[in-house]
């Protein structure tokens, strides 16, 4: 990338500022860095604009040939991504909500969260689990990812702060800083977290990506991999992968602060305290005292009955 | 015996009108007469066809499946029907798009995720399996749009918004009577409805109460937005910045002297203890280095 | 006169292992054999990853921490003997002082290494002290475990001074090197008066300041376990129940090392069957009060059957665990502790059978402290491959978790060469004093 910074001729600045669009619109840096448009050309194409996300976290849509970009190494990209992961989105307090009622185990949201943070088949970030609590109260579908908690045991034993709180909730997890001692694993009671036991899938196609602490991609060999809320969506004010993958209306996603949620499904937006209110919402396993921001609504009047076929793994972990 | 009997004979009559009662629900949509009638004021024609093609594939094939291809989510109850199927043609457009907007049991409603214009480009797309379909164009002029003004007042005793919606026509402005009208507040992931869609009424007015305990931003700023929608004027909508929401300004949460986060805000009982230890030891071997000095020190007797 | 014939006795023959002989070679050259190949058991990991081992997502810690908390325990014996029985005027245990504090250090520094072993990414240890949150029982148990084997190093190393000096004149045979080390590091004693206060008060100040540093190291090391929620660790008696449990494995351990000690280094007039005795009842002594804190840690959470803990508890009482809980229970505690009421049992060759089954007993002990509870999370444990759900250490593992233990044995070996391993001037100053008695 540097050589090419080198050129000082301006008919290459077009090109070169695609091949920085590929690296990521990450690596376009700053509000400072956009020149607001003075001549702005209507007539010119769509592709002649290119969407930054500035520092104040606004998506503004500027002429390419405006951009005068200030990342210059992988470096300076790596520490601005590592900057703006560790201090996450100023104001916001992100809840989801999960209506158990309405999860028939498509697992779609499995899928989109494994392939957005290019885990292994056996490695989730969000795993549909098959539940029973007792004997003769009902077996049920539930989708559990980090619950993201206030208080969380996790963060608590980190012996090197890879992973943290940040001020809007998410817990994140940096795998360049990470020792792989696993000890949040020991400490996490919803066994959130996952670890890179081998090279990870893709780890040859990462090569050259610059890490990115919202997204946790390239994974990492030896090191611990966890359910992110989609912190690199949610900063472009997408929902969360497995929260836009499901195809039942199962997933709520929105700021605890504006007290609303999004339906991932329907983009229906209502009110979170009602909806907690009006279905019966709780959280799991209040008792730990580790208040989680993930919250549920039972499985009442299910749409899909349980399968008779995943009766026999729900059972298992009855006492 | 007899009294068995009869519980039989009950059972059976009473599973019978279940099933009926099912199958009617599963087979039939309750669709509101003017709804039925809706038609498209779009030409269906190959392009918008092959657009709600890549519509239909990204948000109603993981459950329909392929339209004639048989491969429809069968695990389902009701088990969703093919599309291009007798039953689902012989709905109207109308019928068509209403079941879209609402949804039902297992199947979500799509109105906010798919606008008005691309739902006709998906039903464009499924009359496309129906050799005999032959498309009625709704008479509905989209120009006429640019002619509607909307306005919007707060009062803030009544906590009450008022919305006055008018068409500037020719013959000077006439009050839209009876169009739908949505209110809406903008949220970060999409725009929530405030109450329910409320029809103007014969001076083009219409009224929304507004809750009192709505999150505003720092200030108490609301982004509100209202939503027209008429059978003539189709759809119109303005935003307003109005201070009518609850101030939100809540503390970062990592904010607190807290044991979740980095060295600087560590608890000050573990700090003091960890350092006590340390210096404790520090004075220890200091001790004893004195001491293995003063050791080396004293040759003679 | 008859008293600098004994001592001039007591010091030939306690430095008479000091030097090379055929059987220490062909030790050690055993000992660095098996430890190659453990460590390239250790490199297949470094290369391939974790996935080597019999890990995964669920029980994340098995015998790696096992064996860290195995070593950690073993140490603290360094303390109990050391410390506690000399403050407490226990003369008995002076010849066994050396011994204890030498397994405290090998064992002790070792750990270190355990822990390393366990990592993911053990090439980014120094990021505990660049980034370390002291808000972390890792990064407590990092300082404390650091300063025990500092302050046992002071501990194994200021009583040895005068030995030292005894060292570099009598020794014969030394190369000049090696005679020089040994003066230079005897700090120019001279046996004065002076002198002997100086190491005196300095042993005396290290015997108490050790024993609250060993109590933290391993107070610390079950804090790894009691500090989370899971059921089996989700305890308040953790602290207490780790130190008990570490003298038990410690005192096994000295027997051993005793035994071995008595018999290769000729030594049965220095380690006698009263010490065999002395110390077989210390033994029986801290296994009863382990069995005591086993009796709280089991019969407690038994009692109300909490769902997590009575899962728990049904797996290591009757379930898939339940020969290793019991044979580990009646074999390295409670068969052990009913032998060593008898005075025929505390004698050197039954004592050191039951002091290798304690000590096996005490490895499988933390074994099954750990990885049942990691087999039993509060979730169910679903989508995922089965190895995920019952964990099978892989062979890999088994060398890797061998190799430090092999590296103790070639410190305490090494360490028995080059230093008398039992105290002379100590023998002497005991010897002197009885005389004096007697007059």
């Amino acid at each position: 990338m540097s050589d090419k910074q080198e050129k000082p001729n301006k008919n290459s600045r077009r090109e070169f500022l695609q091949n920085i669009g590929m690296a990521g619109l990450g690596s376009i840096l700053g509000g400072s860095a956009i020149w607001a448009g003075i001549n702005y050309d209507n007539k010119k194409t769509k592709n002649d604009r290119i969407r930054v996300l500035t520092a104040q976290n606004e998506l503004v849509e500027v002429e390419r040939s405006q951009v005068k970009t200030i990342a210059k190494s992988t470096q300076e990209t790596f520490t601005y991504l590592q900057q703006r992961g560790r201090d996450g989105i100023a104001g916001k307090r992100w809840v989801m909500v999960i209506d158990l009622s309405k999860c028939r185990n498509a697992r779609k949201c499995m899928e989109a969260c494994q392939s957005a943070h290019h885990l292994r088949p056996e490695q989730h970030h969000i795993n549909v689990l098959k539940m029973q609590e007792t004997e003769n109260t009902p077996a049920f579908y539930m989708p559990k990812p980090c619950q993201h908690c206030d208080n969380p045991p996790c963060t608590a034993v980190c012996p090197v702060d890879a992973t943290f709180k940040r001020q809007d909730g998410i817990v994140l997890i940096d795998n360049e800083r990470c020792i792989g001692c696993r000890f949040c694993i020991a400490a996490c009671p919803y066994s959130a977290r996952v670890f890179n036991w081998a090279e990870p899938l893709y780890s040859e196609l990462d090569k050259d990506t610059v890490y990115d602490v919202e997204k946790n991609v390239p994974q990492r060999k030896g090191t611990i991999s966890k359910c992110l809320f989609s912190a690199d969506r949610v900063r472009e004010g997408k929902l969360p992968y497995c929260v836009s993958a499901c195809p039942n209306g199962v997933y709520y996603f929105g700021d605890e602060n504006e007290d609303a949620v999004t339906n991932g499904t329907t983009k229906e937006t209502v009110r979170f305290k009602k909806l907690l209110a009006d279905n019966g919402g709780y959280t799991l396993m209040p008792e730990l005292g580790t208040h989680p921001r993930v919250y549920y609504l039972p499985p009442k009047g299910k749409v899909y009955p349980f399968q008779d076929k995943d009766r026999e793994e729900a059972a298992e972990h009855l006492g | 015996m007899l009294k068995n009997k009869l519980n039989t004979r009950l059972f059976v009559t009473f599973s019978l009108a279940t099933l009926l009662i099912l199958n009617c629900f599963s087979a039939t949509w309750d669709v509101p007469a003017d709804q039925k009638e809706k038609k498209s004021y779009i030409k269906f024609d190959k392009q918008t066809s092959s657009q709600g093609e890549v519509l239909y594939n990204a948000n109603c094939a993981s459950c329909h499946g392929n339209p004639g291809k048989n491969n429809i989510l069968k695990s389902l109850n009701p088990i969703p029907p093919d599309l291009s199927g007798k039953s689902s043609q012989a709905l109207s457009d109308g019928d068509l798009q209403y079941i879209l907007n609402t949804g039902r049991g297992l199947m979500p409603n799509f109105k906010n995720v798919i606008s008005a214009e691309d739902q006709w480009k998906v039903i464009s797309y499924l009359r496309g399996f129906n050799p005999n379909y032959v498309q009625e164009l709704s008479k509905f002029d989209p120009n006429k749009s640019k002619l509607v003004k909307l306005t919007a007042k707060f009062d803030s005793k009544a906590n009450i918004l008022t919305v006055m919606a008018l068409a500037d026509e020719k013959s000077g402005k006439i009050p839209i009577i009876k169009a739908e009208i949505a209110v809406f507040v903008k949220r970060y992931f999409g725009n929530m409805q405030i109450e329910k869609t409320v029809l103007t009424d014969n001076f083009g007015k219409a009224q929304v109460v507004f809750p009192k305990d709505l999150p505003g931003n720092k200030t108490g700023d609301l982004e509100v937005l209202v939503k027209l929608f008429d059978e003539n004027y189709g759809e119109v909508q303005t935003t307003n910045k109005l201070a009518i929401g609850v101030p939100t300004d809540k503390p970062a949460l990592n904010e607190k002297r807290a044991i979740w986060n980095v060295l600087a805000k560590a608890p000050i009982w573990t700090l003091s203890l960890y350092l006590l230890g340390v210096f404790a030891f520090i004075l220890l071997l200091l001790y004893l280095l004195n001491n293995l000095r003063k050791l080396y020190n004293s040759k003679t007797i | 006169m008859l008293t600098q014939l004994k001592i001039e006795k007591i010091t030939s023959d306690l430095l008479k292992p000091i030097r090379l002989t055929k059987s220490f070679l062909i030790w050690m050259g055993f000992l660095g054999a098996s430890l190659l190949v453990c460590l390239f058991a250790y490199f297949l990991q470094l290369r391939d990853g974790m996935v080597v081992t019999g890990l995964g997502d669920y029980v994340s810690w098995g015998m790696y921490i096992s064996n860290f908390v195995f070593f950690v325990a073993t140490s603290l014996i360094g303390m109990l003997i050391s410390a506690v029985l000399s403050l407490s005027g226990q003369k008995w245990a002076t010849p066994l002082a050396r011994i204890a504090e030498i397994i405290a250090l090998a064992f002790a520094a070792v750990a270190g290494l355990v822990i390393i072993m366990d990592m993911g990414r053990p090439e980014r240890l120094l990021n505990v002290f660049i980034h370390g949150r002291i808000q972390s029982p890792i990064v407590w148990d990092v300082t404390v475990v650091t300063i025990y084997v500092l302050v046992s190093t002071l501990f194994l190393y200021i009583p040895l001074i005068p030995d030292l000096k005894i060292c570099s004149e009598k020794l014969e045979k030394l190369p000049p090197f090696a005679r020089n080390l040994y003066k230079f590091l005897s700090l120019n004693w001279n046996n004065t008066i002076e002198q002997k206060k100086l190491i005196k008060d300095s042993t005396r100040v290290l015997a108490i300041f050790i024993i609250p540093i060993a109590l933290a190291i391993h107070t610390v090391t079950s804090w790894l376990f009691a500090n989370t929620s899971r059921a089996g660790w989700d305890s308040t008696i953790f602290g207490p129940y780790f130190v008990s449990g570490a003298f038990v494995s410690g005192c096994a351990a000295v027997i051993i090392a005793m035994y071995f000690f008595q018999k290769n280094y000729k030594l049965q007039d220095y380690i006698t069957d009263f010490h065999f005795n002395k110390i077989g009842q210390l033994l029986a002594l801290v296994s009863l009060v382990y069995l005591y804190f086993n009796l709280n840690e089991y019969m407690v959470p038994g009692y109300k059957m909490k769902l997590a803990e009575a899962k728990h508890l049904k797996e290591l009482f009757s379930g898939s665990h339940a020969l290793l809980f019991w044979s580990t229970q009646l074999l390295g505690l409670i068969i052990p502790i009913i032998l060593l009421l008898f005075k025929k049992m505390r004698k050197s060759g039954p004592l050191l059978i039951i002091a290798a089954f304690v000590l096996i007993g005490s490895w499988f002990k933390r074994y099954i402290i750990v990885f049942p509870t990691m087999e039993h999370p509060f979730l169910p444990i679903q989508n995922v491959p089965l190895n995920f759900k019952i964990y099978t250490p892989t062979l890999v593992e088994i060398l890797v978790t061998i190799a430090p233990m092999i590296l103790v044995l070639i410190i305490i070996t090494i360490l028995s060469k080059i230093i008398p391993i039992i105290p002379i001037h100590e023998t002497i100053e005991q010897l002197e004093e009885l005389e004096e008695n007697k007059k």
